[in-house]
């Protein structure tokens, strides 16, 4: 198992600080969802923890390694990340795009082996995109879309995973699907999974663990019960609600006022 | 059937028509090479050709035509082509747009500058001429990469500001001709047509040795252009070194270019056309550095047989290309902003 952590972490762009000194620990073997509004810093935080963004100061640190010590591929064969909008060349392939998560475990001349394949044909069986394999990236629809590219860092094989919004474009039960299998792969095989999501309620129905960031802060964090509370609700989302049990899990449950 | 078979059944039929597509052009370079040694107004037999080329038969007739005046002319309509492929290619890809083609961008419009400037003021030799011509379009790359490269590329930025530099070579290029004299002005204007023929023994020399180390160096980096295409969070989330990979990559590419246009000046459109045409026959996002190399070689080769066999008058190659590249620059853009892609 793989352990990630920040300390002191400061993320910004440009002259803009927009994560200020984060403290962080994501725990081993979890299913951890990150919420907020928009713009707090989701994204940000995500992009630094898998080191696609420097920090201005603070560490990272994989297994109490700083990622700084680490080469661009040690670090994705154990972290894999998927972007909030991910961009692909025109008239990919799906089988072709997912085929790319298995860059880290190639070398410059290795040629493309057995296994890559089977973790291919896993990726697209686990996402149910199987019958998508010849058909171009474009013509799918959106939903579809973001499933193929969850295959992509499937196939990544990495232990643990970041996704930025995942969901997007997904109808309900594609949503619920996503989030289930996600659980699944961490049963299966104790994967950390670190998931940004705006749906609150299905957030603290999936999830082992819960961050609520406002204005590139951490507000709170902890199990689903003890994170969303009304009160948390207003002051991340300035949404006024009440927060009832989730009558077939006992998760808590967002009712907006 | 289940998802591994079928896996397979793709990446089988891709690499067999990966396979198919390189040895067909392969084929094509070659065979037109071949006929750009045959074909010409003294025309000689595979036989003479091959013994002359080969240095088995010395004959002092043959050998002139051969050696002296076809040679050197196809061998730089390969290289010279396989240059503008594999550089186009690689800037289309990394700026994941059609238009990026580096005659479009301020290379090549650089090394104009430097060049026309070297004719007019200094009366250059040809070979200070090709040096000027490679260092313009070194300096001119450099000039792109500071307006436009530092905060990561857009694809329309980059080709906005290319035009924009370029339009300004091209405006420089114009007024060092009106000062020029009317010996001169001929010269520099025969050599922005851009031609096969033109370049000496030892230019051609430096090409073919570059070319020999080059190409084999973009075919390695290939695999990086690859996870570059999809951006680069997901590149570096998947292990590319990005900002390694894009100075290498654009460098080889600049150079490419660069070295093309010093040898044979600025021939229109090749690099434009050969990236998307290997794509054609590959199928779509296969990238395919070397088939874009070879598109490139056989359409010079091509246009250099029609421009100086199949014309009643002989004409510069860059004029050929420029007339069949100019139709599909248009279809380009008529497409492009119907689908609305390409940014
Ligand atoms: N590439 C960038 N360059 C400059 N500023 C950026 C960049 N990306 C994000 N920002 C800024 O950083 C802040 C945080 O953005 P971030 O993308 O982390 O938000 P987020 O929480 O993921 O929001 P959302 O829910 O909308 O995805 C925003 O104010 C945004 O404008
Ligand atoms: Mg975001």
């Amino acid at each position: 198992m793989t352990k990630l952590a920040a300390q002191g972490l400061t993320l910004g762009y440009d002259d803009r600080v927009v994560v200020d000194r984060l403290d962080v620990e994501i725990l081993e073997g979890k299913v951890t969802t990150v919420v907020g509004a928009n713009a707090c810093g989701k994204s940000t935080l995500l992009r630094g923890l898998a080191r696609l963004l420097r920090p201005r100061s603070g560490v990272v640190l994989l297994d109490d390694r700083p990622l700084d010590d680490l080469s661009t591929l040690e670090v994705a064969r154990v972290l894999g990340v998927l972007p909030q909008t991910p961009v692909a060349p025109d008239g990919i392939t799906v089988g072709d795009l997912v085929g790319r998560g298995r860059h880290p475990h190639q070398g410059w001349f290795r040629r493309w082996t057995e296994e890559d394949e089977a973790a291919v044909a896993d990726a697209l069986d686990a996402t149910g995109s199987q019958d998508l394999v010849g058909r171009p990236l474009r013509e799918l629809s959106g939903g579809q879309r973001q499933r193929v590219w969850v295959a992509m860092a499937l196939a990544q094989q990495t232990e643990v995973l970041l996704l930025d919004e995942p969901t997007t474009y997904l109808d309900l039960n594609h949503q619920v699907e996503l989030l289930r299998l996600l659980r699944d792969l961490n049963a299966r095989s104790g994967k950390t999974i670190v998931v940004v999501l705006h749906e609150l309620n299905l957030a603290a129905r999936f999830s082992d663990h819960m961050i609520a960031m406002s204005d590139g802060r951490i507000v709170a964090q902890g199990a689903p019960g003890d994170v969303v509370t009304a009160e948390l609700v207003e002051e991340v989302f300035g949404l006024r609600s009440m927060v009832v049990p989730d009558p077939v899990a006992g998760t808590p449950l967002v009712v907006p006022l | 059937m289940t998802t591994l078979d079928q896996l397979r059944d793709v990446r089988r039929s891709r690499r067999v028509r990966a396979t198919a597509v390189t040895l067909s052009l392969t084929g094509l370079a070659l065979g037109l090479f071949v006929v750009t040694l045959l074909v010409g107004s003294f025309r000689l037999s595979l036989g003479e050709v091959f013994g002359s080329v080969t240095h088995l038969v010395d004959d002092p007739a043959v050998d002139f035509i051969v050696r002296d005046l076809r040679l050197p002319v196809a061998v730089s309509a390969l290289c010279v082509g396989a240059a503008l492929g594999a550089s186009g290619t690689i800037f289309q890809q990394l700026l994941r747009n059609p238009l990026a083609s580096p005659d479009f961008v301020g290379v090549s419009a650089g090394a104009s500058v430097a060049a026309v400037a070297g004719i007019v003021l200094w009366g250059t030799t040809s070979l200070v001429t090709c040096f000027l011509a490679l260092g313009g379009a070194i300096v001119g790359s450099l000039l792109m990469y500071v307006l436009a490269w530092r905060d990561g590329i857009s694809g329309y930025r980059f080709i906005l500001i290319g035009i924009g530099v370029a339009a300004t070579f091209e405006g420089i290029t114009g007024y060092l001709l009106t000062r020029a004299t009317v010996f001169d002005a001929r010269e520099a204007i025969h050599w922005l047509t851009g031609t096969v023929g033109r370049a000496d023994d030892a230019q051609q020399y430096a090409l073919a040795a570059s070319l020999v180390v080059l190409l084999p160096l973009a075919v390695l980096l290939q695999r990086q252009l690859r996870l570059l295409e999809l951006g680069d969070d997901t590149a570096r989330g998947l292990g590319g070194r990005t900002e390694l990979a894009k100075v290498g990559l654009i460098s080889l590419a600049v150079l490419l270019i660069a070295l093309a246009t010093a040898v044979a000046g600025p021939i229109a459109f090749v690099a434009l056309v050969a990236g998307p045409l290997a794509q054609r026959l590959l199928g779509p996002a296969a990238g395919g550095i070397l088939p874009a190399a070879l598109v490139g070689a056989a359409l010079l080769l091509g246009a250099d047989l029609v421009a100086t066999q199949l014309l009643p008058v002989a004409l510069p190659t860059g004029v050929v290309t420029g007339a069949l590249g100019a139709p599909y620059l248009v279809w380009l853009l008529a497409t492009a902003n119907r689908e609305g892609q390409g940014g």
